[in-house]
């Protein structure tokens, strides 16, 4: 079977949503800026790729359409270059990279940009116009439960306390804060142009975060629960990318291979706990790559809320040292559809640098899933 | 004339700050710079802090917060040169008579000729702030008094030197008029000009009887507001309000600048109590507290007064003063002749303050007008001291004076038995100088219904509304219930109204004088029928007022609310309905129905949805028009200015704002003839809403909310109800929906919520507290 390598991931800063430097600039020039300078990073010919699969959670108003193939024409990709926009919530730009692995597991490409966009300014969570089938609502609740409530669901099924959540988080700044210092991002991130000039840097990480500040917040989605802001990943806007190639392809043109994807795989688990979703995805993925638990080096798990990585991270039995090792979510913000494509990019980069032989990139998803891909390192 | 396009403001102090956030709600871009303070790092740090103040401030400095992207924030060191833009160049730094000299001459090497130098100086007089600058400054220099604060006070005060140029002057005067919505008012160059002159005046004199009868802040705060047509802060409220350490620096320096026999030295006295109270942080509400204060360590809000005498605090009591009581009836002159402490104490002070007033005039203006509407427009009294002494008969004042032992001013002798003010002809007048009685002259673009009312007589009057002939062919309906609450007398007068405009007129305009638009509809009227279960009255009365507000709109001739002060409820249903809106900047406006536990009724549901499928700036689809109109009309939500109003289009394109309150009449009728030619009716309309989906998606956001604690148990039900209605019921946004199918779900679901307890406790709760319930 044909070898499906990352050969490339770049992403925009993160800023936080409405207030930060990234509010006035729309979704798909944001995602073409990070095309355009992913393609000058790599090195690769435009003309080779097949497609460009691009994750978005919200695919309506500026992200409507076929926002992949827009973006390609913004970013001047060949016209031959097709284009297509998925959405599977939180997992869509992972599920891009799962889509082009199995393309080219299939002989239908050699290379795919899969990457996700949202700027969460611009469309709101829900969309402009969230219109329910008002008879599963009834039926069904569960099927639109509000992801705070599930964050909420899922601490007190697994009894994390609050306390734990922000110790958690404050984990999260601390080590994105020391990335950031040490310059560990600027080689994934793409300077965009906006209305009030270049944007740089992350927006939402806050080295001054502490216990007794998170603390003193207010819960955000129950009056009596114990999820805060402080500990939930805030709205964001934001742009991923990967360059998925057959490992023949990056042999032959020369790519730097970041590292091979071992296995993929996707569960459904119970909507209104959908923060566990990582937990059978993960388990299923290792199965397929034949490995277990203690075979992950580095892991990347996304934060959407302090609770859901934490019971995930308990159950699974991952030791936090090994997990998010330049901060999660809480700290560096989650732009729904481009979060996949960061962090298995981020995995990816980090087994590059010699972090490992075995590494995890996994997520919740909205509704009741998860996702996870396993990496090997080249 | 020349235009002002742009303003530099020197000084980011809480004056110059505010006075910068209020050009700006004319539109107009500012320049507010203040000094580099030493080693900072951001040199514009304090024009930048204010601004953020500014956004911060209560009362709102700005009509709305995007308009603080209109100030530029500069400093005095690297910023002078952009002088060159401004057109008017205000300083408001402190009252220090050589750093302003200093200043100016900064000023005058960098501003454009032309341009117009003025300060804010309450003290200074105009002839020691030129005094050694060339002439080419003082010729383009004046003083320019704003009122604190500066957006809600509309007093302006105008000096000029002698070689102001009256282009100058002109600029400013229809500047601060038209743009900033202010009472401009020409004062002689004399120490506190007029409002200050005689309002410090006043409080001393209050403060000093207090202090020397033992008279409880409570009693003199009673005594001496509501009786007095003074606002309900009476004097140790107000001093609370303005800050209790800016009152040493006012009386040294009027105590400085006064003549020695000015009248001011006799109350101007040692105040130990005040020195320390500055001292322990009681500098008012910006402090820790004044001469009120919130009852300290406890979460409770318990208000607290201070003893004169002792110093200490202790429970606020609520006095029950027959005087006080006798005001409300009998009128100031049977107040201050009673003989209880409060009578006594508000007659001591107010025979002293209105005839220092006289004895200034003209020593501080040219005539009683200005000293009376500087009053009424720089401390909020409802009447000038003129109007005051009127209220009380001239002859009656003068012997009054006599009696106590208070020179009479040679006004009142000149006055004699007559009064200041009267009707003659229908032409309002007053006693000028000479003592000859002269007609009111309004400036062009100011028509008052308080001339008109004095001139002619209603075209149609009942209890709760009057028709009035306002010229032009133009008919003006004016509520004038209690807080102008709309009532079956009023739509009654709407209906009228409709039919003589058909029959006689070319244009109908909706507006009063009042300091409310409309408050809504009179709840108590309906808690009677929720009383005795007459659920098919409140149905009647629900569906009058639909006919009678869609008659108005379908009406064929032109109609425009022009509301100023609160339009709330109904009151802000029947602007919804007019054909436009000309609403005075000072417009609080919203649908509030939820607060007393019921929806909009009379068509506020249908005209907001209307309003927001009709907004073509912003994202379409089904479910906007219901989640905008949703949104405010579940939280209630008021628009604080007729600027915020627009936002949630409660003003549409092409409806007005007029700045100033004087001119709103004016500008309506203009706005409402410019309409008549060529008006048709607005034709009945469909609306294609979303349905059972949309009440499914606003039900998620509600249970969200309720479960952060954010909305009540009947918070919830009544947002279903109001569900039902803004989803436009049972539909499919690909059926039409019409108006009438709209009014009918209005009608059906405010009944629901109306024959509900949980809602009938709301109405009652606020009829009794005036606060909504939260149950």
């Amino acid at each position: 079977m044909r070898e499906v390598v990352i050969c490339g991931y770049a992403r925009s800063p993160f800023t936080q949503a409405t207030k930060g430097a990234l509010a006035s600039v729309r979704p798909d020039d944001l995602m073409a800026q990070v095309i355009r300078g992913l393609l000058e990073r790599t090195g690769v010919d435009p003309n080779d790729l097949e497609d460009f699969i691009l994750g978005c959670a919200f695919p309506e108003g500026e992200q409507g359409l076929n926002m992949a193939r827009l973006a390609a024409f913004n970013a001047d990709l060949p016209l031959t270059v097709a284009g297509a926009t998925v959405n599977r919530f939180c997992g869509s730009s992972m599920y891009a990279i799962h889509m082009a692995a199995g393309a080219i597991q299939m002989n239908a490409g050699e290379a795919f940009l899969c990457g996700g966009v949202e700027s969460m300014s611009r469309v709101p969570m829900m969309g402009f116009n969230p219109m329910p089938h008002p008879g599963l609502y009834k039926r069904f609740p569960a099927s639109y439960i509000s992801m705070g409530e599930t964050a909420e669901n899922v601490a007190q099924k697994y009894q994390i306390s609050r306390a734990e959540q922000e110790g958690f988080a404050v984990q999260s700044h601390i080590k994105a804060a020391r990335a950031d210092e040490q310059s560990a991002f600027k080689e994934e991130i793409i300077p965009i142009t906006s209305e009030d000039g270049m944007v740089v840097k992350d927006g939402c990480i806050r080295p001054d975060t502490n216990l007794e500040g998170l603390a003193a917040l207010k819960p955000a989605f129950e009056r009596t629960g114990t999820v805060t802001a402080g500990t939930s990943s805030p709205l964001t806007d934001g742009a991923s990318i990967t360059l998925v190639c057959s490992k023949d392809y990056a042999i032959t043109n020369g790519l730097t291979i970041l590292a091979r994807i071992r296995g993929i795989a996707i569960a459904g688990c119970a909507p209104e706990i959908m923060g566990i979703g990582p937990v059978p995805a993960t388990r299923k993925a290792l199965e397929r790559a034949a490995l277990k638990v203690e075979d992950i080096d580095i892991a990347e798990v996304n934060e959407a809320f302090s609770s859901q990585a934490l019971a995930c991270l308990g159950d699974l039995g991952l030791s936090q040292e090994k997990v998010n090792l330049h901060g999660g979510a809480i700290a560096i913000g989650h732009p729904l559809g481009a979060t996949g494509a960061r962090i298995t990019g981020k995995a990816a980069s980090l087994l590059a640098r010699g972090g490992g032989q075995i590494a995890l990139a996994t997520q919740c998803i909205g509704g009741g899933q998860g996702i996870a891909t396993i990496l090997e390192a080249a | 004339m020349k235009k002002i396009g742009k303003v530099a403001v020197f000084g980011s102090g809480v004056m110059g700050a505010s006075i910068a956030a209020h050009i700006t709600n004319a539109g107009i871009p500012v320049i507010l710079l203040d000094i580099v303070p030493e080693g900072a790092e951001d040199r514009n740090i304090l024009a930048k802090t204010a601004i953020k103040k500014l956004l911060k401030s209560d009362p709102e400095a700005f009509m709305h917060p995007s308009n603080a992207a209109l100030i530029t924030p500069a400093n005095i060191e690297d910023d002078m040169h952009r002088l060159a833009e401004c057109d008017w160049i205000l300083e408001a730094i402190i009252e220090d008579i050589k750093l302003k000299r200093r200043l100016y001459k900064q000023i005058q090497l960098a501003r454009k000729p032309g341009s117009i130098v003025s300060s804010n100086t309450s003290t200074i007089p105009l002839g020691d702030l030129v005094k050694g600058m060339p002439k080419k400054f003082s010729q383009d220099f004046l003083i320019t008094h704003f009122f604190n604060p500066p957006r809600y006070l509309r007093l302006f005060e105008m000096v000029a030197g002698p070689d102001t140029k009256s282009d100058a002057l002109e600029m400013i005067r229809s500047f601060a008029d038209r743009k900033l919505g202010k009472s401009v008012v020409n004062c002689h160059d004399t120490p506190g000009f007029i409002g200050n002159r005689i309002g410090i005046f006043w409080l001393q004199c209050a403060v000093a009887k207090a202090l020397d009868d033992g008279v409880p802040i409570e009693a003199a705060d009673a005594a001496l507001s509501r009786p007095c047509g003074i606002p309900k802060t009476g004097v140790f409220g107000l001093l609370d309000m303005v800050g209790l350490d800016l009152m040493p620096r006012i009386l040294s320096s009027m105590k400085e600048s006064l003549p020695p026999d000015d009248p001011f030295h006799s109350v101007n006295r040692d105040f130990p109590l005040l020195d320390k109270m500055i001292a322990d942080g009681y500098t008012g509400r910006k402090g820790k507290g004044g001469f009120y204060r919130l009852k300290p360590d406890t979460d409770k809000k318990i208000k607290e007064a201070i003893n004169l005498t002792t110093g200490d605090y202790a429970k606020a009591q609520k006095p029950k003063l027959e005087s006080v009581q006798l005001a409300r009836k009998k009128g100031l002159k049977a107040f201050i002749g009673h003989p209880d402490q409060a009578g006594q104490y508000a007659g001591w002070v107010l025979l002293r303050v209105l005839a220092y007033a006289a004895s200034l005039v003209p020593e501080i203006a040219d005539d009683i007008l200005s000293v009376d509407e500087a009053m009424r427009q720089g401390y909020n009294w409802k009447y000038g001291p003129f109007e005051l002494i009127d209220q009380l008969g001239t002859g009656w004042f003068r012997e009054r004076l006599q009696a106590e032992g208070i020179d009479v001013p040679p006004l009142i002798q000149t006055a004699g038995n007559r009064s200041f003010y009267r009707t003659h002809r229908g032409q309002r007048q007053y006693l000028d100088l000479t003592g000859d009685y002269r007609d009111f002259q309004r400036p062009d673009g100011i028509l008052l219904l308080a001339d008109i009312k004095h001139a002619s007589k209603p075209v149609a009057r009942n209890m709760s509304a009057n028709l009035w002939d306002i010229g032009d062919g133009v008919l003006c309906l004016e509520f004038t219930s209690k807080m102008n609450s709309l009532n079956p007398f009023t739509l009654s007068m709407i209906r009228k109204a409709i039919k003589l405009c058909q029959r006689r007129y070319r244009a109908l305009v909706i507006y009063n004088e009042g300091s409310n638009f409309s408050v809504g509809a009179n709840v108590g009227l309906l808690l009677g029928a929720m009383k005795i279960r007459a659920w098919f009255a409140v149905r009647y009365l629900i569906k009058q007022g639909q006919e009678t507000f869609d008659a108005l709109k379908h009406a064929p001739f032109p109609v425009v609310g022009a509301p100023s002060g609160m339009a709330l409820g109904g009151g802000c249903e029947i602007l919804l309905h007019c054909d436009a809106i000309q609403a005075h900047a000072e417009t609080y406006s919203g649908l509030v129905e939820t607060g007393i536990g019921v929806i909009p009724g009379w068509g506020g549901c249908k005209e907001m949805l209307f309003r927001w499928s009709q907004d073509r700036t912003k994202p379409r689809g089904p479910m906007p028009p219901v989640i905008n109109s949703f949104e405010m009309i579940a939280t209630a939500k008021v628009a604080k200015s007729a600027a915020q109003a627009q936002e949630m289009l409660i003003l549409r394109d092409g409806d007005g704002i007029t700045m100033n309150r004087d001119r709103l009449l004016a500008d309506a009728k203009a706005r409402a003839l410019a309409m008549v030619d060529d008006y048709r009716p607005p034709e009945p309309a469909n609306i294609y809403l979303p349905g059972e989906t949309a009440r499914a998606a606003l039900e998620m956001a509600v249970e969200g909310f309720k479960r952060m604690g954010l909305v009540t148990a009947h918070d919830s039900v009544v947002a279903k109800h109001l569900g039902i209605t803004l989803s436009g019921g049972d539909t499919d946004h690909l059926k039409p929906v019409s108006g009438n199918r709209l009014l009918e779900l209005e009608r059906d679901q405010f009944v629901s919520l109306a024959r509900m307890p949980a809602s009938q406790d709301r109405v009652s709760h606020i009829l009794k507290t005036g606060r909504p319930l939260r149950n």
